[in-house]
């Protein structure tokens, strides 16, 4: 009998050697199945297996064409009469999706995610004036007021137009930190980003945690080159603790501002551990010169300058 | 052939579905015809081949040797051999080695197949023994879907189209209107096949040979001299399972056969003046006419392009019995229906040589016989 248990057994164990990809040499619809198999017309092809072997066997999806590739998946088969249900190889047409062909890569981010007081603007600043031709920073847009100490990094503009140009798709990535006395919302606008990327330069970006996620979101994480700063120090206190005294050295903030601000850092800093994807590279902030000469090293489009 | 050997008689029963004829009766009433026309007593006979494939599946009924022995008066020695479609030839090749060899000095070849007595289910299953039971079937494959996968790749790689396959059928009916021996005397217009009912993309119904019950009976023999000689009887085998095969748009057994088959007549091809090729799907006649050399790859259709238009236009005969198409297939029939339409043609036309091109499975088997025709 042709499928009894022994026969099947015996087949089951060439299977495993043709679960294998495969090209369709030539293939059939059989409107009129043998009996055993299920009624429905069924499709068979002479596939060649990428060791150069062949087979015959049933395509189960996609639309088969001589030439196509195929790809094996074990499928029921048919029952015998014992009720044994067997299983076989069939194959599936994969149709590849047709991509646009005018879409070009339109360039590449350079982000630095730290905590407060890690140096971000300081490290972007040098990285601005060092490598002119090359970088320029991408502005902040926010909703909060301007305060003494920002340095140029920030457009201001209020919560309503933040709402209306969110609204519109203008901005990349955004984000709404409450803080003690308002919201405040943060953001990019792409056709700041996209400017930078015309003039033929690189966008560098001061972000935080969420910006840095939707950014990735937008773009593609592949399209962001990712620098997470760490403060000086082998441990977390002492990391901590460097982070205090910059930010007392700055002078901007009160005291309790402070102890909220390390309190975003200690988060920031378990950020770097829990998203460790998100990042390219972790550079620890000792020495403007040498984190300078670090991003020399492993930025690709500052490496001829 | 170390010794000449003589088609001294042949009959066959008309193809068709016969509820009224079992497996016996259709064997009988071709060797009784075959006798009579080698107008020789039945005692003559001193061995039997008999050429069947599905006697088991189709009537329950094995051990075929015996049973056409049985009847017999004097029971000669009986064998049955079994080569799929091909099982009519190679029961002709089996007795011809018998003769040459002079264990026999006439044998009554027989070939005979009951396939209606059984559900076309049954019988269709049956037919698959013909392929790879292990590397065939269990794909849900049956054998007009082997073909299927040939024709769906030669149109791939010659371009031939559905229109230029219907010529095949086409012209095999036309040519069998003549044959009172076929299951099918009508013409059937390319058209009509064209939009028959599909069957195994892109094989149609009409592209497919039937099942048809048929037996046909030649006595051979070193003795019982006839104007008809067997020049050559050549068998040449191939894989079993199209898989194993590095192309499956030609038929390396059928090139092998011929080729052989010429060289045992001392012949060449231009000598043919008729063929008879298996033509178990329209497909298969079309790279027949190329594995036989009479055209080249991808040109085989223009053949029949030739016929279709006008009969007469091809230097020699093609199925001019209406082919297995038109005259039924009852399998292990076949091979010896080719033979005895071979002689035929050459007694009624007076011409020299002609070829019976008989092939097992999906060109597995062949053989390949070379007549020739001497006036006495």
């Amino acid at each position: 009998m042709p499928d009894s248990s022994p026969v099947a057994h015996r087949h089951a164990r060439q299977v495993q050697k043709n679960m294998q990809q495969g090209t369709i040499v030539s293939f059939t619809t059989v409107r009129h199945p043998p009996a055993g198999f299920p009624v429905q017309p069924r499709v068979i092809a002479l596939i060649t297996l990428d060791d150069a072997s062949m087979i015959l066997a049933p395509i189960t999806s996609g639309a088969p064409m001589i030439g196509a590739r195929v790809f094996p998946r074990m499928q029921l088969s048919r029952i015998n009469e014992n009720h044994l249900r067997l299983y076989d190889i069939a194959f599936e047409v994969l149709t590849p999706k047709s991509v646009p062909l005018d879409v070009s890569f339109p360039g590449y981010l350079l982000a630095l995610t730290g905590p407060s007081g890690v140096g971000k603007t300081t490290i972007s600043r040098q990285l601005v004036s060092m490598f002119a031709t090359h970088t320029e920073n991408v502005p902040i847009l926010t909703t909060r007021k301007p305060k003494k100490g920002d340095d140029g990094e920030y457009k201001y503009i209020s919560k309503k137009e933040f709402e209306i140009m969110r609204a519109r798709g203008e901005i990349v990535a955004a984000v709404d930190l409450p803080s003690r006395s308002e919201e405040r919302s943060y953001g990019y606008l792409a056709t700041d980003i996209e400017a930078i990327w015309h003039k033929g330069m690189l966008p560098v970006v001061i972000t935080e945690m969420h910006l840095l996620e939707s950014l990735a979101m937008h773009y593609g994480r592949r399209s962001i080159l990712s620098f997470g700063l760490l403060p000086p120090g082998r441990s977390k206190r002492a990391m901590l603790s460097a982070l205090l005294h910059r930010l007392r050295t700055r002078g901007r903030e009160t005291e309790e501002a402070m102890q909220d601000r390390l309190q975003n850092a200690e988060r920031d800093l378990a950020f770097f551990k829990e998203r460790e994807d998100l990042f390219d590279h972790l550079i620890t902030n000792d020495n403007l010169d040498s984190v300078m000469a670090l991003f020399q090293q492993k930025v690709p489009s500052l490496q001829e300058a | 052939m170390n010794s000449p050997i003589f088609l001294t008689g042949y009959g066959q029963t008309k193809f068709g579905e016969w509820w009224d004829k079992g497996l016996r009766d259709l064997a009988e009433e071709a060797m009784t015809a075959a006798i009579t026309n080698a107008n020789i007593p039945s005692t003559a006979v001193d061995m039997i081949i008999v050429g069947n494939m599905i006697g088991e599946l189709g009537s329950d009924q094995a051990h075929l040797g015996s049973l056409v022995s049985s009847l017999l008066p004097h029971h000669p020695p009986a064998l049955r051999v079994e080569a799929a479609c091909a099982s009519g030839s190679v029961a002709l090749h089996t007795a011809c080695a018998l003769l040459e060899s002079n264990r026999a000095k006439t044998v009554l070849v027989l070939g005979a197949e009951k396939m209606t007595d059984a559900s076309t289910e049954a019988i269709a299953a049956a037919l698959m023994g013909a392929a790879d039971s292990e590397k065939d079937r269990p794909s849900g494959l049956t054998f007009p879907g082997i073909f299927g996968l040939i024709a769906a790749r030669y149109m791939h790689e010659y371009g031939l189209t559905r229109e230029d396959l219907s010529l095949v059928s086409a012209v095999h009916h036309r040519q069998a209107v003549e044959n009172p021996f076929a299951q099918f005397r009508s013409e059937i217009s390319p058209e009509h096949i064209s939009c028959s009912s599909p069957i195994s993309d892109p094989l149609r119904l009409l592209d497919c040979s039937p099942i048809t019950d048929g037996a046909a009976a030649c006595i051979l023999s070193t003795t019982c001299q006839s104007s008809i000689r067997i020049a050559a009887s050549q068998l040449a085998t191939d894989t079993l399972s199209i898989s194993d095969r590095p192309s499956i748009t030609s038929f390396t057994a059928t090139q092998k056969a011929f080729q052989e088959a010429l060289q045992e007549a001392g012949i060449t091809r231009d000598d043919i003046a008729c063929l008879e090729t298996h033509d178990c799907f329209s497909i298969a006649a079309v790279i027949n006419m190329e594995d036989l050399g009479f055209a080249e790859c991808g040109e085989g259709i223009e053949i029949y392009r030739k016929i279709f238009e006008n009969p007469e236009a091809s230097p020699f005969a093609v199925n001019r019995s209406g082919g297995l198409k038109a005259c039924g297939h009852p399998v292990g029939a076949t091979g010896i229906k080719q033979v005895i339409d071979t002689a035929k043609y050459l007694k009624t036309t007076n011409t020299r040589f002609g070829a019976a091109h008989n092939f097992g499975g999906a060109g597995a088997t062949c053989c390949l016989h070379i007549l020739e025709h001497t006036a006495l």
